[in-house]
């Protein structure tokens, strides 16, 4: 198949997985304990006044009629209007998504050649002892929680010897570029989660590219090492773990919410999670359907990548 | 009785005003307290910027404090904005003014003349006029989103026939006589706001700072306000800035002060207090009463056993308070005796502290015929040690012979449906300092769902009488409504927690600008 037609349909499979994820965020909010009526109008507030708030946020009209007026918004670019401060959810989201997209790229930047050269150590040398050294590591380092390896890299970075700051307060009127130190601890967070991951991923592309009979005759050729790695196996796991890796991308941006709530970094997974206290649905709605747009995108850039490495990818057998 | 978080006493439009009450006074040092901010010719220190953290909102915040209900909402707000005036039961008048020189009222109690000090200018220079205080006072009760007690005043006065006689001098009819229209309107949070304003960081303010930068969820700069003239201190505001930042958590507020990257950190829960309370770098700071939170758990009258009296007082004599005291609070708390609002004057302390009696609980139970009746008591972590508290209240539960279990929800979903809530046969819940007596007319009397099946008209009469009266006749007539509620309510409220803040040594005068259990700036000095 070409480039043409590949293209084509992965860009048409991500049209309607959209569309049925937005359903997924509408009825899931819909289904979420209380609604805003009780965020809104207070716990105190009389029926008559829960009535007229109810009307005032158009929540007196069907499920059904609410969702195809939110989703074209959306299409327009239009997510509706946060109930806290009634600014323009698209305008929260275009504040707050370079913040996180910047922890992600940065945790993706550490992770990605950390993960690719310990999955080739551990693939390439499959069932031998750096392999276990490495996957029982990566195995340790993946069963842990994200705010339970935050806690630990604070306490140890931060709290105990002071190196870090604790929380990563932004200058206020400027990015977290201006300074860097607050990014350290949130992207190592982030970083060692997806070099946890990672790492298993490429290691098993690699280990069934290594015991394949090409590498096994570059073997037989006198070729090991990291020359055999590098040369033979690498090029052969590239796809695969390529498409791998865009779905770890997706997770660093999910997983935001978790770092960024723990080291008060204000991202799109802050802003998540205080728009769901404060029973925010419009923003609840918008964040989730950007999150979920953004992790598709990945997983399309990722099979982009992989025909890329390996042409035959994408090809009817 | 409802969730009264701030937001909601907000948009339950009682902040009451009818309570007088000691504000600067209420501040207590837990650690070595404030310093002296005097330096050696007896003026206080000038210069210097504080960094401050509070619970704030998301990127949806805005500059706009009449519909915005968090402490940073309140505390920017009385920073950018000056204020009518405040409570101060020592002032002749029960009030401190602040923009006004005096509140006049006429023999009928049909009309309020306000008058302005002279010389008072916005940041840009340009005056602060009598419109300026009608537009603050009349626009929010004319914008549907305003929180409610931005809208009280227009339930006293009649704004449609307001009158500016010059730039000093408003007149406010009354829409009925009414006699604490001065208190009504000197709350503290009766702010100027320029006429027309759209909140922009642009618009020129009246307080004692002036905004510099704004980034909505994240925090706010700013800077001394020189147009403003303190109606007291000739020097003051003394910091040449301040800087709040918006920290939803906590621990991140309290991690923020001791990385030092906050010198002051506000409503910290009792474990993050006690942990910096044995760290000598900070000064501790906790409020007292009138200035606490009610821990308090309510029994739904729908449910057959707590129809019964005697089941109703075997759940309070249930409740070992002194313990919740020591091992949630480490001591920095309140023993309640199942009143609201202590510390408030309307408050009863003339009734005898409830005792911890397991044992005449269990008789009571046993006469009830409700010995090992099952009962969940539903919580959630909406405020700093609610869930510690029910924990160890069911424990004392169990203790009498009760099936009690605890339910914890996830934070924000207790009160999320509220009508869910009040079908709950135990629902705990919290307050914030209101006083007794309105607290009881607002969120209890009058069949209010949040009194979970409480329906006495004869206590919700005796209420009315102690509030539209004076002398000894209020006094008697609230005492009895809070007897009968402590007899027969179905309240247990075992403990008050207080507001705890920490800051850094070398802070002085925040105290004697509080309002509520928010902290002012505009004393602030450091030293």
């Amino acid at each position: 198949m070409t480039w043409g037609p590949f293209l084509l349909r992965r860009v048409v499979a991500f049209v309607p997985s959209l569309a049925a994820l937005s359903v997924l965020v509408f009825g899931a909010t819909e289904l979420l304990p209380g609604d805003a009526v009780s965020a809104v109008a207070g716990p105190s507030a009389t029926e008559a006044e829960r009535a007229a708030v109810r009307e005032r946020l158009g929540l007196d009209r069907d499920p059904v009629t609410r969702y195809l007026e939110w989703a074209g918004g959306a299409l327009r670019g239009d997510l509706g209007t946060g109930y806290t401060g009634g600014r323009s959810v698209t305008e929260l989201i275009a504040d707050r998504l370079p913040n996180s997209l910047l922890l992600a790229g940065l945790a993706l930047a550490v992770a990605l050649p950390a993960s690719v050269a310990l999955g080739l150590l551990a693939g390439a040398r499959a069932g031998r002892r750096a392999d276990r050294a490495v996957s029982t590591g990566v195995l340790l380092v993946a069963g842990l929680p994200e705010f339970v390896l935050a806690a630990l890299l604070l306490w140890l970075l931060a709290a105990r010897t002071g190196l870090l700051p604790q929380v990563s307060l932004v200058p206020l009127g400027g990015t977290p570029l201006d300074a860097p130190e607050i990014l350290v601890l949130p992207v190592l967070t982030l970083a060692v989660s997806g070099v946890a991951v990672g790492t298993r991923l490429v290691r098993s592309a690699s280990a069934e590219v290594a015991a394949s009979p090409w590498v096994e005759a570059a073997r037989l050729r006198g070729i090991t090492g990291p020359r055999l790695a590098a040369r033979h196996v690498l090029p052969g796991a590239l796809a695969p773990a390529a498409q791998a890796l865009g779905l770890m991308t997706g997770a660093l941006v999910g997983g935001a919410v978790v770092v960024e709530t723990v080291f008060g970094y204000p991202g799109i997974g802050l802003e998540l999670q205080q728009a769901v206290a404060h029973r925010d649905i419009p923003l609840v709605q918008g964040i989730a359907l950007v999150l979920c747009a953004v992790t598709l995108a990945t997983v399309l850039l990722a099979d982009v990548a992989a025909r890329a490495l390996d042409p035959r990818r994408g090809s009817p057998r | 009785m409802e969730p009264l978080a701030r937001r909601t006493l907000l948009r339950s439009g009682l902040l009451v005003a009818a309570t007088a009450v000691a504000g600067p006074a209420l501040l207590t040092g837990c650690g070595s307290g404030e310093e002296s901010p005097a330096r050696s010719d007896g003026k206080p220190r000038r210069g210097g910027t504080l960094r401050a953290a509070f619970t704030g909102a998301g990127a949806g915040e805005t500059l706009n404090h009449f519909v915005g209900g968090t402490a940073l909402d309140m505390v920017r707000a009385r920073a950018l904005h000056a204020t009518l005036g405040d409570l101060d039961p020592s002032a002749p008048d029960g009030v401190r003014y602040g923009v006004l020189e005096t509140i006049e009222v006429n023999g009928e109690l049909s009309a309020y003349t306000l008058r302005l000090r002279r010389g008072l200018t916005f940041s840009d220079g340009s005056a602060l006029t009598a419109r300026d205080v009608l537009w603050s006072l009349r626009s929010p009760a004319e914008d549907p989103a305003s929180l409610p007690v931005y809208k009280n005043p227009a339930a006293t006065f009649d704004f449609a026939g307001a009158r500016v006689e010059n730039d000093h001098t408003l007149v406010l009819p009354t829409l009925a006589p009414v006699a604490d229209g001065r208190l009504l309107l000197c709350q503290g949070n009766y702010l100027v706001v320029k006429e027309n304003s759209d909140f922009s960081p642009e618009v020129a303010t009246s307080g004692p700072f002036r905004l510099e930068e704004f980034v909505p969820g994240e925090g706010c700069a700013l800077v001394r306000n020189e147009e403003f003239t303190h109606p007291e201190l000739s020097d003051a505001p003394y910091l040449d800035g301040l800087e709040l930042r918006s920290l939803p958590d906590s621990e991140a507020r309290a991690a923020a002060l001791t990385g030092g990257q906050v010198d002051f950190a506000h409503d910290l829960s009792p474990v993050t207090a006690r942990t910096l309370g044995e760290d000598e770098r900070f000064t501790l700071t906790s409020t007292s009463p009138p200035y606490v939170s009610g821990l308090f758990f309510r029994m739904n009258l729908a449910h057959e056993p707590f129809r019964d009296n005697r089941v109703r007082t075997a759940f309070k004599l249930a409740a070992d308070r002194e313990a919740m005291v020591e091992s949630v609070f480490f001591g920095d708390a309140t023993v309640g005796n199942d009143l609201l609002s202590p510390g408030f004057p309307d408050y009863a302390d003339e009734i005898e502290q409830r005792p911890f009696d397991p044992d005449r609980a269990r008789r009571l139970l046993r006469e009830a015929g409700a010995e090992g009746m099952r009962v969940t008591l539903t919580t959630g972590p909406e405020t700093p040690g609610m869930v510690e508290v029910a924990t160890l209240y069911v424990e004392n539960l169990v203790a009498v012979g009760v099936d009690a279990t605890l339910e914890e929800l996830p934070a924000g979903q207790l009160f999320a449906d509220y009508p869910a809530y009040t079908r709950l046969p135990l629902a705990a819940s919290f307050s914030v300092p209101t006083p007794a007596l309105p607290l009881y007319q607002m969120s209890y009397g009058g069949q209010n769902p949040a009194a979970l099946g409480w329906d006495r008209p004869d206590v919700d009469e005796l209420v009315a009488t102690a509030r539209g009266t004076s002398g000894e006749e209020s006094a008697r007539a609230g005492l009895a409504a809070q007897r009968a509620l402590w007899e027969e309510g179905n309240t247990i409220a075992p403990v008050f927690k207080p507001f705890t803040t920490a800051h850094v040594p070398g802070i002085s005068g925040v105290a004697e600008d509080l309002f509520e259990q928010f902290p002012g700036f505009s004393r602030a000095t450091l030293s």
